[in-house]
């Protein structure tokens, strides 16, 4: 019985320490951005909201915001666009290019944000091109950077419906390509496009190195001024990590919520491989 | 079946299958193919465009040289650390007997794993700079004086932010392997006369030996890569690769392209070859878990 109670109080020790570890630093951050002070006591001496009117008054807040935000969406719509009919087509009717497509899907994973954006300085920096430094090559930048995300669960929601034959009862209806695409398809794969935007929005809003590299000053965007900002002022920079924070649990939360809800429309648990495509989302942005 | 087949034109026109996938496979070719060939090229041509070794020759330098070394040991002792503590962790996750609380922690998991870069930097910035809120309650209740022996701005403190986003992709990739594990199994070794120990040493370890390989390939990779939490914490002052490539694309004019190239292609050479065999240990761990 002994050894069954201390077995017992291991897993217990090992399971709060690992929540210790994990929540310590957020919570600390969510407290210290509504503290009068907390840099000599142990306890915050007050609670201000004023870090964050602070924050809201500098005029870069809104620019930069806007900034991440715009970024955010033409990624999540371009990456849509690119990757979605590509990998329908793919799966329909050119089986062949199916193992070129995994491994073009896998490959951003070996390549760290600096390493493209130097590959990207290198070719397209020089004239009579130019187009590094601009946010539209920042976008396609993302584009890649992030097509892990975007195609994995559009793969395994094309995997999960039978694309073939729904696409064939379609035509032998009179339906046109587009509206299959768009009446049919679509609507069977959103779990998939659904997860990967929100993975693609959240990766790209906290992102910080490609930005800084292509674009830079031309283009602060959001991190880029938390940056700034936990250099110069710790309480601009609580009061910007904990959006940050804020907006990656909140994606975080909608993509397990699709997930669970994808996994229910389609009996045959196509989703569940969802957990793999997160694998490299802390590395991306960090 | 072969419903598009049907029509005999499709069979002499097989290539116009491949047009709509066209524009993807330019895009690929334009944003990351070509830049990083022009890489490879770029690390091999001298200043007057005769081939020349002379890049990759400079990477024994000090500074090039040191900043492997360092990130090699970062990234290896934090993958390190969150294969094992992952891996602990993870078996205690799926021993939780309330299938509630376990849902909530992988939940966690797969929030905190979102968490990294600059903001995450910042956090323990909070927690255990010099005057962070752990540092001071260390100070005041148990006398300790972590600093200047710890310091989060300097490779302990690396340490402890890289473990932090490491831990919870480890465990998000240990459970499935874990969750594979059957009752069976173990009830049969034991009743057949093994240990716990046996059971671990000739089963369940051989099994998850797959995911545990995966894991620290993949944590290897993801910390190799990684950029902005160092670069909040140290700045450039701690010599890292991705910091060092980093110093050296700021600014309009670049500082030394050839040295960059060489960098940048050996970094694609270690993470393509973590991240390929991490594919293979995953393709091979995927039949346990059927």
């Amino acid at each position: 019985m002994a050894t069954i109670r201390k077995k017992k109080s291991l897993p217990g020790l090992l399971i709060g320490g690992f929540l210790f570890y994990m929540l310590l630093p957020i919570v600390a951050t969510y407290i210290f951005s509504i503290a009068t002070r907390w840099d000599r006591s142990i306890l915050p001496e007050g609670l201000t909201l004023e870090w964050y009117k602070v924050a809201f008054a500098d005029r870069w807040f809104l620019i930069v915001f806007k900034n991440s935000l715009v970024l955010s969406f033409s990624t999540v719509i371009a990456s849509i666009v690119i990757i979605v009919p590509t990998a329908y087509w793919v799966h329909l009717r050119v089986p062949k290019a199916r193992a070129l497509l995994d491994l073009l899907s896998i490959l951003p994973f070996a390549i760290p944000g600096v390493v493209l954006s130097l590959g990207l300085i290198r070719l397209y920096a020089k004239p009579p091109l130019m187009l590094a430094r601009t946010p539209t090559m920042l976008v396609a930048a993302y584009v890649i950077f992030t097509m892990p995300f975007m195609y994995r669960p559009v793969v395994n929601s094309l995997k999960a419906v039978n694309i073939k034959v729904l696409t064939e009862a379609a035509q032998s209806l009179g339906s046109s390509w587009l509206r299959t695409m768009g009446q049919v398809i679509l609507p069977n794969i959103m779990p998939g496009i659904i997860s990967g935007g929100l993975l693609v929005f959240a990766t790209i809003f906290g992102e910080f190195t490609i930005a800084t590299f292509l674009v830079g000053a031309r283009y602060k965007t959001f991190p880029m001024q938390l940056v700034y900002y936990t250099r110069r002022d710790g309480r601009i920079a609580s009061a910007y990590s904990v959006i940050s924070f804020t907006i990656a649990w909140v994606s975080s939360l909608i993509i397990l919520w699709v997930a669970a809800w994808g996994a229910k429309r389609t009996t045959s648990g196509g989703p569940k491989k969802e957990k793999e495509l997160k694998i490299n989302s802390a590395g991306d942005q960090s | 079946m072969k419903f598009f087949s049907r029509k005999p034109t499709r069979k002499k026109n097989w290539w116009m299958d491949w047009i709509p996938i066209l524009p993807f496979l330019i895009f690929c070719l334009a944003i990351m193919i070509l830049p990083l060939f022009y890489m490879l090229k770029g690390s091999f041509t001298g200043s007057e465009g005769q081939f020349t070794l002379d890049h990759y020759a400079k990477m024994g330098a000090s500074i090039y040289a040191t900043s492997f070394k360092n990130s090699i040991l970062l990234s290896g002792v934090t993958a390190i650390l969150g294969v094992l503590l992952g891996t602990v962790v993870g078996y205690f996750i799926c021993q939780l007997k309330s299938k509630r609380a376990q849902e909530l922690v992988i939940a966690l998991c797969d929030v905190t794993s979102n968490f990294s870069g600059a903001p995450l930097a910042f956090a323990f910035i909070v927690v255990l700079g010099s005057n962070g809120v752990l540092t001071l309650a260390l100070q005041k209740y148990l006398s300790m004086d972590i600093y200047p022996e710890f310091s989060i701005y300097s490779f302990s403190g690396l340490i402890l932010s890289y473990t932090y986003f490491q831990l919870p992709l480890m465990i998000l990739l240990i459970i499935p392997a874990i969750a594979g594990l059957k009752n069976e199994w173990k009830e049969a070794s034991l009743g057949l006369g093994a240990n716990t120990i046996q059971y671990w040493r000739f089963i369940a370890l051989p099994v998850l030996s797959p995911a545990i390989t995966a894991g620290l390939l993949l944590l290897f990779a993801n910390a190799f890569g990684a950029y902005a939490t160092a670069y909040t914490l140290t700045e450039w002052n701690y010599p890292l690769v991705t910091l060092q490539l980093g110093f050296l694309l700021t600014g309009e004019v670049f500082r030394d392209p050839g040295a960059g190239d060489a960098m940048g292609i050996l970094t694609l050479i270690l993470m393509g070859i973590s991240i390929m065999f991490y594919q293979l240990s995953v393709k091979r761990g995927s039949k346990w878990q059927q």
